[in-house]
């Protein structure tokens, strides 16, 4: 099954490893004990969630007037947080179903973690539109229930009623891909767990996988069909989140280029959230082997595309808003006034971030060097999160009437809840981290006679 | 009575002699239950067996049974009526004609009373002038309401009884009545002709009696002076409908200005009609409403107006009395050659305390032969004599007075000497405070005689010289109260009740042989007029001597003024009032020092925006003779005339009042011999001072078509399209208007009702009457300072206010600075003297409604009448809506407001909550609110026409705005009716949709202000 790869493209799988190596490797940290730094991690993870829970109930229980929103600037962090998240759930989709329809080998070593990361960020984005609501009890009218109130029903004009079925749908079908790409490698943890108790749990988890031709000719049906459903999945969903914004009337949001601008911003914003954990993960799970400079590279190459994108549409939208000669537009978040307004702070945060720093990716020296793509994934997140908070309060902060001007200023209780979402993140990889196989073992072990290491060499040395 | 009917069960009963129906009816049940089968064989039944499993579900049901039917929800007493009261129709509002005479306001007024509650004051339209409602005006129906009225009369601040009070002051009075002891009846203006028989009975009874009158907004100098000229003590009447030309300097005159009631004639002349309307200039210190209001404003200090006052006479009747000069010199001479073109149409008015100014007004009139200024038939809406009230305080100091009865005025708080007085009523024998709190007064006096809410009384007012009113009782007295001239008659031995009292005084002396019960019925009657005028020779050479005199100068001089929203603080503690945002400042719930900008950079004085938007001020403390008032907040307010600031009286209440309403400081202390005008020293001290204020930027920002306005000579001599062009989108290339654009199918809305509202900034003044009218009608929550400062204001109509810039479009592109941050940065900042625009901003009712397209279960939706409505049931707070309102007028319940002691207003407290219109719902945490078009009027409306069979009328249509207006500036009704007003107006060149270019196509309209700014 291995096919042919030349030899001068680099390894995706470094060292002597073998099929054995990769399965001990995969399964090290799942069968190994947590260490101190685990600990620690997952500790402060849990404090930041429970706080953030605590928020949460507090909102709840007071009205969301514990947040600093006003009746101008009616969302804020909530909005921010909830299109931030869903920006980051876009790369793990990305990776796994457009990368397998194009056929790219080196998504093999990332895709379980992107996937995962993807599922466990849109929980946090979920989180967001329902927690906003001023009577979160009331949540289930935006499902489309059939009710004994005569004809009362959802609107389906709205965006964010589009809102409700994209991202239910794009959360069913990225844990279904996610889970069905998971089958053969439980079934790995299972063939090896000595405890009978992980012996139980990974053979349910495994749904029975056999390893029988059958298994594998299935799997690799439902892998296309799932990542040809998933693949327009990738566009819609952050298209739609746009156009919360772009089907509105107010300056800086009514945009037509938001769709796409969207979507390459969300891909840009999810492949830094994913160079970020990757970064760390294949150093403390010592999995260098897999998660090598060429896929760091490769990764750095996306963001730098679409970062170019999203510049793109910076440029456009200043353009067009000074072009237009309209003063309603002298105030959006991309515009002179918000470059010298009082939020020119928030505005040149976005301006660093997202348009200037991402640039160094064009050095090869600076794309390959790990703790330089950190730094640049971990800038872009705070800058991606900045775009969000731009749109949404420097537009809403200077609207029509001048006389409905004010600003935004958070809570403790806004704060709380970010840094609750960021928390339940962290748990949730964390215990990810600890019980599932974090790379794709059985797919990976496909490609180790093509690009692994030790095989290129000796195809090398044989052709000699 | 007892019923002959018999009910029968089968016909055999019929028959009574039938044994067998007898034996069956002596029977519970007709056939005999098997207990004995059950229950006689004990063997069987010590057989059966109870499983541990049955025991446990018993156990468990009836536990569950027993704590289900614990739960209890929330108790809602509901008391029904044992015996209706014939004329209450449970959910039809009744309208009774009272009026409002408090010493401050004076209106005609309707009050809709419902279930027996009077829940809302309307203007009665009936009585012209006299009938508009003041924002104070329309929310005095809560001060009725007030938690902190007292409940019953005190003695030396305990509780008592009214018997026991009575047998004690009616010895004292007898006592002092016996040793010819002075007794001083201290009153605020009542403008009653019963209250002062009353009165001048009492002081026939214990001789040595006098009444003196005190207003805290004192016009003591225009009475004194009409009293010197004309040989009467009252004000003169300003037609202003009839003015070409007002000159007015330093007169508040749609302020509190002699009492006020000016604004409805006073706009009559400020929309044009055929090529004409009047031109207004106004000379002052402070940027009043009215100098808002003006054509023309010339910012000088309260000393410079004397002189310009001086001046200007010189200039128009060719004396030369000594005077100095003023900033104002130049327009001023423009301004005489004015007014003696236009002549007798002309008129000017002064606002200066002082009687020297007020005799030179009024011969400067007379020089004009103004046909504004009448003095035929005097208004007695303000009596008050400084003098009398100064020699008071000394007789009182003095120990010359006997007993002091105070009704209707507050001295401990709203005196400048304070303190003095309250020294000196130590050495009264008798002091007795007829109030309806605890006030300042009431503190230091001896008893309280508790006295009911106006709308709990009766009484009677002569506003005008022929111009009656009555003022009825609405509801029953909800405390322990007795109205201040029932007390005296009690007191006096009079055998009579007021009510009585009343009647006779009307039927004998004003009614003339027309009928009480359409008195009572219109609430006001038109009488004779009885003045008489002696007119005498003054010496205005001698007067504009002593005025000049009497002008001191100085660095920095004070103008006290009072607020839109309180006034003189007599209703300080009503929370509508507080949260009301003053019309100028647009904050609330405070008093502050209003400063020029160039004056507060000189002194180091600042005001900036926090990160949540809200606004800081520096503190300064303010230095009047030997008085001092500390922590003053500066706020930089554009129009101040440098040199000079501003302060409001009526804050700084204690006494009476909820902590959350004892804002502001007490500016009365300054107004030192009860003149307004005062030299003052400024000192800046550390701290900051948080604002409420709701309106944080300041200018258009070169939106010009959001207030669009012209000139009068624009609006006369050139096409429609120079000054009010429709707003074009290019389709197919071609220039279509705006609203012809549409991407949607629109329904037929001309079938039915469809309602517009339409709003004229030319006669918009600002005044605020209508948002107070509005959050009484819709139960609209008050949220306080802190919400107030961070932008969660509630009100569902909001008068927004505008001031030009010095950097407009036009000057950046010529200075080459369009578009940059420079421009935007200096539009910022208002104009040294600006144009003001108030334009009222309330939910649109957009056809297109960009809100309802958003929300995602569709709880805001459109109405087949036009409106936008709300369903708050269904609403699940998502707030899309608001973020997608372009006129930003949607208001979140970010709290429970209402019970809630976070929130301890009216509506956290039974008293409070009784003035809430049982129509509107009130809404809870979590919901979008906003205006609904009144919804609940116009379907009564309707509803009413159809029960009575008939097409509804034109002006049965109203919102509760459009009905308060007192200017007529908002017009509501149905335009599909092709004759009502709102219909006509629509095809107004002067109309204009706010932001059309938008494509909403409101259901609201606006009609472009219009500036006569012809030279002068």
């Amino acid at each position: 099954m291995s096919h042919y790869e030349a030899p001068i493209r680099e390894p995706l799988i470094n060292g002597d490893k073998s099929y054995h190596d990769i399965s001990v490797d995969v399964a090290a940290p799942v069968e190994g004990r947590a260490n101190k730094l685990w600990w620690i991690a997952f500790s402060i993870a849990l404090i930041a969630f429970l706080s953030g829970i605590g928020a949460i109930i507090y909102t709840i229980g007071m009205g969301i007037g514990v947040w600093g929103l006003n009746n101008r600037i009616n969302w804020a962090w909530d909005i921010t947080n909830f299109v931030w998240w869903v920006g980051i759930g876009h790369a793990g989709t990305l990776i796994s179903a457009v990368l397998l329809l194009f056929r790219q080998k080196w998504r093999m070593g990332i895709n379980r973690s992107a996937e995962a990361m993807t599922i466990f960020a849109v929980f946090q984005a979920g989180l967001f539109p329902i927690i906003h609501m001023g009577r979160v009890w009331n949540a289930y009218y935006v499902l489309p229930l059939p009710n004994a109130l005569g004809n009362l029903w959802v609107n389906f004009n709205s965006p964010l009623l589009w809102d409700v079925f994209a991202i239910s749908t794009y959360l069913s079908v990225s844990l279904v891909f996610w889970y069905t790409g998971l089958l053969p490698d439980f079934a790995m943890l299972r063939d090896r767990a000595v405890k009978p108790f992980q012996k139980k749990i990974y053979s349910l988890l495994s749904f029975g996988w056999s390893g029988r031709l059958k298994d594998w000719q299935r799997f690799e049906e439902v892998s296309l069909v799932l990542a040809g459903l998933a693949t327009p999945l990738v566009l819609s969903v952050h298209t739609i989140v746009s156009m919360d914004f772009a089907t509105s009337v107010i300056p800086g949001w009514h945009s037509t280029i938001f769709p796409p601008y969207f979507v390459a911003g969300a891909i840009f914003s999810g492949f830094a959230m994913v160079q970020t954990l990757l970064i760390i993960m294949r150093k403390v799970s010592n999995l260098e082997a897999y998660i090598t400079r060429v896929h760091i590279e490769n990764m750095n190459k996306v963001i730098l595309l679409t970062g170019g994108i999203v510049s793109v549409a910076y440029i456009t939208e200043f353009f067009v808003g000074w072009y237009s000669g309209s003063s309603y537009e002298d105030y959006t978040y991309l515009s002179v006034g918000a470059a010298t307004g009082p939020y020119w702070w928030a505005f040149w945060a976005l301006i660093t971030c997202n348009f200037i720093i991402p640039q160094s990716l064009w050095f090869k020296k600076l794309r390959t060097n790990y703790m330089w793509s950190f730094f640049i994934s971990i800038v872009i997140n705070i800058g991606m999160w900045f775009e969000r908070f731009d749109i949404i309060v420097i537009d809403l902060s200077r609207g029509h009437l001048p006389s409905s001007w004010t600003m935004f200023s958070p809570t403790y209780v806004d704060v709380a809840i970010f840094i609750g979402t960021i928390g339940f993140f962290f748990v949730l990889f964390l215990l990810y981290a600890r019980t599932f196989p974090v790379i794709a073992q059985a797919e990976l072990k496909s490609i180790l006679k093509s690009s692994g290491e030790k095989y290129k060499k000796l195809r090398g040395d044989n052709h000699e | 009575m007892a019923s002959n009917k018999k009910y029968w069960r089968s016909v055999e009963e019929l028959n009574s002699d039938n044994s067998v129906v007898d034996q069956l009816m002596q029977k519970e049940f007709v056939e005999e239950i098997p207990t004995d089968a059950f229950l006689g064989d004990k063997e069987s039944l010590s057989n059966s067996s109870t499983t541990r499993r049955d025991f446990l579900k018993y156990v468990g049901f009836s536990t569950a049974a027993a704590s289900l039917a614990a739960c209890q929800g929330p108790v809602l007493k509901s008391i029904p009526y044992v015996v209706k009261p014939d004329n209450i129709i449970p959910g039809v509002a009744n309208f009774y004609a009272s009026t409002m005479a408090d010493g401050s306001d004076f209106a005609n007024i309707l009050v809709k009373v419902r279930e027996g509650r009077p829940i809302k004051i309307e203007p009665n339209k009936m009585a012209g002038t006299w009938g508009s409602t003041s924002a104070r005006v329309q929310a005095s129906v809560l001060s009725l309401y007030d938690n902190n009225r007292l409940r019953g009369p005190l003695a030396h601040n305990k509780t008592t009884n009214w018997s026991a009070l009575d047998s004690k002051v009616v010895e004292t009075l007898n006592t002092l009545k016996s040793n010819k002891e002075k007794i001083v009846v201290l009153t605020g203006t009542t403008a009653s002709p019963t209250s002062d028989k009353v009165i001048a009975d009492f002081a026939k009874s214990f001789g040595n009696v006098q009444h003196v009158v005190y207003d805290a907004l004192s016009e003591s100098a225009a009475l004194d002076a009409f009293e010197t000229m004309y040989g009467l003590r009252a004000l003169p009447n300003y037609k202003f409908e009839n003015a070409d030309l007002i000159v007015s300097i330093g007169a508040d005159f749609l302020g509190d200005w002699q009492g006020g009631q000016y604004s409805a004639a006073y706009t009559k002349g400020r929309i044009p009609v055929k090529g004409k309307m009047s031109k207004h200039i106004q000379i002052e210190s402070n940027l009043s409403l009215t100098g808002a209001n003006a054509d023309n404003r010339i910012p000088v200090k309260p000393s410079e107006q004397v002189f310009a006052l001086i001046n200007l006479y010189n200039a128009v009747t060719g004396s030369s009395f000594a005077s100095n000069k003023t900033p104002a010199d130049g327009a001023i001479k423009n301004i005489a050659q004015h007014l003696k073109k236009i002549g007798n149409k002309a008129v000017v008015v002064c606002g200066i305390q002082n009687a020297a100014a007020q005799i030179l007004t009024n011969a400067l009139n007379e020089a004009l032969q103004s046909e504004v200024f009448d003095i035929t038939s005097p208004r007695f809406v303000k009596a008050g004599n400084d003098t009398e009230v100064k020699n008071l305080v000394a007789d009182m100091a003095a120990g010359k007075i006997g007993a002091l009865l105070v009704y209707n005025a507050n001295p401990s708080y709203s005196l400048p000497n304070a303190k003095a007085f309250n020294d000196a009523l130590k050495n009264v024998k008798l002091s007795v405070a007829f109030t309806m709190s605890d006030d300042e007064t009431a503190v230091n006096t001896q008893y309280v005689a508790t006295t009911p809410h106006y709308l709990e009384a009766w009484g009677d007012t002569e506003f005008q010289s022929g111009q009656f009113g009555l003022m009825q009782p609405t509801i029953n007295p909800l405390f322990d109260t007795r109205q201040f001239e029932e007390s005296l008659l009690t007191w006096m031995g009079a055998d009579k009740k007021y009510y009585q009292t009343l009647r006779d005084n009307w039927s004998t002396s004003i009614l003339n042989g027309g009928s009480w019960n359409k008195a009572l019925h219109d609430g006001l009657f038109n009488g004779k007029n009885t003045v008489k005028l002696s007119e005498k020779k003054v010496d205005v050479s001698a007067s504009a001597t002593a005025l000049l005199k009497e002008t001191k100068t100085a660095d920095f001089e004070l103008a006290l003024y009072a607020k839109t929203a309180l006034g003189d603080g007599k209703q300080a503690n009503n929370p509508w009032l507080q949260e009301l945002p003053d019309p100028i400042t647009r904050t609330s719930w405070d008093n502050y020092m209003t400063i020029s900008a160039a004056d507060a950079k000189a002194l180091g004085l600042e005001n900036w925006n926090v990160s949540d938007g809200a606004l800081n001020g520096s503190k300064v403390n303010l230095k009047v003779g030997s008085i001092v008032l500390n922590n003053v907040p500066a706020f930089i307010q554009p129009g101040q005339a440098k040199g000079s600031i501003g302060l409001a009286v009526g804050y700084g209440r204690t006494s009476g009042m909820q902590n959350e309403m004892m804002t502001g400081v007490n500016a009365f202390a300054m107004m030192q011999d009860f003149n307004p005008a005062q030299t003052v020293s400024i000192e800046k001290v550390a701290g900051t001072h948080e604002f409420a204020c709701v309106q944080l930027q300041h200018t258009i920002m070169g939106r010009d078509e959001i207030i669009k306005e012209t000139t009068l000579d624009d609006f006369i001599n050139k096409p429609k399209d120079e000054w009010n062009k429709t707003p074009e989108f290019s389709l197919n290339h071609e220039a279509v208007a705006a609203e012809k654009v549409d991407l949607w199918e629109k329904f037929d809305d001309t079938i039915g009702h469809h309602f517009n509202l339409s709003i004229d900034l030319a006669t918009c003044t600002g005044c605020a009457s209508c948002v107070v009218a509005c959050h009484a009608e819709n139960n609209v929550p008050v949220v306080g300072k802190y919400e107030i400062r961070v932008s969660r204001d509630m009100h569902w109509l909001r008068i927004d206010r505008y001031y030009t810039s010095d950097m407009t479009n036009e000057k950046a592109k010529e200075d080459g600075i369009f578009g940059s941050g420079e421009m935007f940065n200096t539009m910022m900042i208002p104009q040294e003297n600006p144009q003001v625009a108030f334009q009222p901003v309330m939910c649109q009712h957009c056809n297109h409604a960009p809100c309802e397209t958003v929300c995602p279960v569709a709880a805001t939706s459109h109405g087949r009448q036009g409106q936008n409505h709300m369903s708050y049931n269904r609403c699940i707070g998502t707030r899309y809506c608001a973020n997608n309102c372009p006129y930003k007028v949607r208001r979140f319940n970010w709290f429970k407001y209402p019970d809630n002691k976070e929130f301890d207003f009216n509506m956290n407290n039974d008293l409070g909550k009784m003035v809430l219109n049982p129509d509107v719902v009130v809404r809870s945490r979590g919901v979008m609110e906003k205006c609904s078009m009144c919804l609940q009027k116009t379907q009564l409306s309707i509803l009413t026409a159809k029960k009575e069979g008939r097409p509804v009328k034109d002006e049965e249509f109203q919102t509760a705005c459009s009905s308060a207006c007192p200017t007529g500036a908002m017009v509501f009704g149905d335009v599909n009716d092709k004759k009502s007003e709102v219909a006509h107006i629509t095809k107004d060149d002067r109309a204009f949709h706010l932001l059309a270019e938008v494509g909403t196509k409101p259901n609201v309209m606006y009609h472009l202000k219009v500036r006569n700014t012809e030279e002068s």
